[in-house]
């Protein structure tokens, strides 16, 4: 008899971490081994309510624990943001192909990221880091409404601005407080100059209206549509290509995505919606 | 193949049930609909002349079942052996199709595999081919060759039945009292049959020829508003959906039991407004005509490329379902006459 597709491995929430006035970290510690590669996704059960899918944003390396952050935006969430350290929860996964990390070696990777698409990019960074001289540059370009808005503050604003061979600047939509970065959506830092196109990938992130208009962006910019990566955020149920909610034309977000080209997706209606 | 011949319908299906338990066709109104059959019951004893207006999904994939069940994980449910009797050839290629999707390797649903391996395949020929039944379109036709355990013919005098599995040779040799040689005047009236039944399919859908394959009809009208104006007369009630065959949607929701939480696995529609929602509100196929054509794209082209067989089996539910409002071959018909004619204009030029 084959293992049932459908049962969650318990886990358990061991630290919760505000990260915005709408989005929260949650560290899960599942009671079997549990890997994941980057840009992979996980259907996260809260026992007796639902089940959602998240793209986790700690590094796969760890392999302790995992970190999913969650936005408040519908009712599971919502019960999500209430629960305290020590809920019970229950994981199915991985599910998907992610990033195609060694794809990239040599490369420059131009990294798009907005809102809470900062949360799946966060474990590609780290990925990235860990191995940063296999690649020629990452350059981030993030996005949030306001400075209050960012998450992961403490490495965004701190280490990760002093890491070699990483560029990263950050804009918010509107400034307050004390911000004298940059003021504007995030298409508006991003530069021709930035990378070199000949030799680097895109990788976007974040809302569907951002993504969109960072894709068209780097389009014009002169990247093939082959080497913009987008993560795509679709209804995942089953996670494994049988119940059919995630459906992007032919193909099944969740089985042969989350992770897609612009070239795989770029003839489908709606896919920005 | 192994073939016999039996003269009634009533102690064979006795032989049946007391190996394992027998679902046949029960005439209501004008449709069959299947039943545990009770030997008791004279009326039981039917040979549908066509398939049931359910699909046989429902005996693998019920509408809803328990998926999964924490802390403490589910013993899986004890499947009784099971036969049904009277499927059709449309009936055994939509399980194929159902096949490929949940027996798929590295992602075997361990339920369906259960519920497949219990079952034994009794199907029939169509001895009356219904106005939407077009099987012939999709490589099918109105007999089976293929697909199961034992397959029943009616002829004048009685039943003439093929042995397509070991499971049913063992059948047959445990009941071989049951069964007789088949007289040779038997064979030829039953081919006289299917010739028959087959020239009425064919006959019945002679206006909806296509002049390329489905897949490429569908995939070429992929921007086409032939959807968005069909869309004007469905009201959204996924029967469709529901009796198709091949249809295999589904969502997973949590609920809360006594002592444990419950995962249910219950049939859903890509119909459904709602269905492709993400958390965020954002929707890709919102437009009512979006939904149509992916319904479409799925069917005929999708599918066909993922799985290298086409997801419609011609059975005509989902046009019966619909009061023949909206009707794939229509559907169909009118995408191939704008490819034509957007290939004729290009020629032109
Ligand atoms: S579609 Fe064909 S196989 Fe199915 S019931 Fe009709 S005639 Fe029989
Ligand atoms: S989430 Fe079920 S098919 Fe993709």
């Amino acid at each position: 008899m084959s293992k049932n597709l459908y049962q969650p491995v318990n886990s358990e929430i061991v630290d919760i971490i505000d990260e915005s006035p709408t989005i929260k970290s949650f560290v899960v510690v599942a009671e079997e081994p549990f890997k994941f590669k980057t840009g992979q996704f996980v259907e996260l059960t809260l026992p007796g309510e639902g089940e959602a899918p998240f793209t986790p944003s700690s590094s796969p390396a760890d392999t302790e624990k995992m970190e999913i952050t969650i936005m408040k935006a519908g009712r599971v969430t919502a019960l999500l943001h209430e629960s305290q350290k020590g809920q019970k929860v229950g994981i199915r996964g991985p599910y998907g192909r992610g990033y195609p990390v060694d794809d990239y070696v040599g490369k420059e990777i131009y990294i798009v990221g907005g809102g809470v698409g900062l949360a799946p990019i966060r474990s590609l960074f780290l990925t990235l880091v860990d191995r940063i001289q296999d690649f020629k540059s990452v350059v981030c370009r993030f996005g949030a409404k306001a400075p209050d808005d960012f998450i992961y503050k403490n490495t965004l604003f701190g280490a990760w601005q002093n890491i070699d061979g990483v560029d990263l600047k950050l804009t918010v939509d509107e400034a307050n407080g004390d911000w004298n970065g940059n003021v504007g959506v995030v298409t508006k830092i991003l530069n021709r100059g930035d990378v070199d196109v000949r030799n680097a990938v895109g990788v976007v992130c974040g809302p569907p209206i951002m993504m969109k208009f960072a894709t068209l962006k780097l389009l014009e910019f002169g990247f093939a549509p082959k080497d913009i990566y987008l993560s795509m955020e679709k209804n995942m149920s089953c996670g494994f290509g049988k119940c059919g909610h995630c459906m992007l034309g032919k193909y099944y977000v969740c089985k042969d995505g989350p992770v897609f080209t612009y070239e795989q997706i770029k003839g489908y209606r709606n896919i920005w919606d | 193949m192994q073939t016999v011949f039996v003269s009634e319908l009533k102690p064979f299906f006795d032989a049946v049930a007391e190996q394992m338990d027998l679902y046949v066709p029960k005439k209501t109104g004008a449709h069959y609909i299947y039943d545990k059959y009770d030997p008791a019951d004279e009326a039981a004893v039917q040979f549908n002349n066509i398939r049931a207006c359910t699909p046989v999904k429902e005996f693998l994939f019920p509408l809803r079942e328990l998926a999964a069940v924490f802390p403490e994980s589910l013993e899986p449910e004890e499947i009784r052996p099971f036969a049904v009797f009277g499927l059709k050839d449309c009936d055994l290629r939509s399980i194929e199709i159902l096949d490929k999707v949940f027996t798929e390797e590295e992602f075997e649903d361990s339920f369906y595999i259960a519920r497949r391996e219990k079952m034994f395949i009794i199907s029939s020929d169509c001895s009356e081919p219904g106005t939407s039944c077009w099987c012939t379109f999709s490589g099918g036709q109105p007999h089976a060759e293929k697909g199961f355990d034992l397959n029943i013919s009616m002829v004048g005098n009685g039943f003439v039945v093929e042995v397509g599995s070991e499971k049913a040779s063992e059948f047959v040799e445990k009941t071989k009292d049951l069964f007789a040689e088949v007289p040779a005047e038997a064979l030829t009236e039953r081919d006289a049959a299917r010739t028959e039944a087959r020239r009425r399919v064919d006959d019945n859908n002679a206006e909806y020829t296509l002049d390329e394959p489905a897949n490429e009809v569908v995939a070429g009208g992929y921007e086409s508003d032939v959807f968005d104006m069909e869309s004007q007369k469905c009201v959204e009630c996924q029967a469709c959906t529901r009796v198709c065959p091949t249809c295999h949607c589904f969502y997973l929701y949590d609920t809360k039991r006594e002592d444990y939480f419950a995962k249910m696995k219950m049939w859903d529609s890509c119909m459904r407004l709602a269905y492709a929602e993400v958390a965020g509100g954002e929707n890709p196929r919102r437009v009512l005509g979006d939904r149509i054509r992916h319904r479409f794209m799925h069917k005929f082209a999708y599918f066909l490329d993922r799985y290298g067989i086409n997801m419609c089996v011609g059975c005509g539910r989902c046009i019966d379902a619909d009061s023949h409002k909206m009707d794939l071959r229509v559907v169909l018909k009118k995408l191939n006459e704008e490819l034509k004619g957007a290939k004729e204009a290009k020629v032109a030029k």
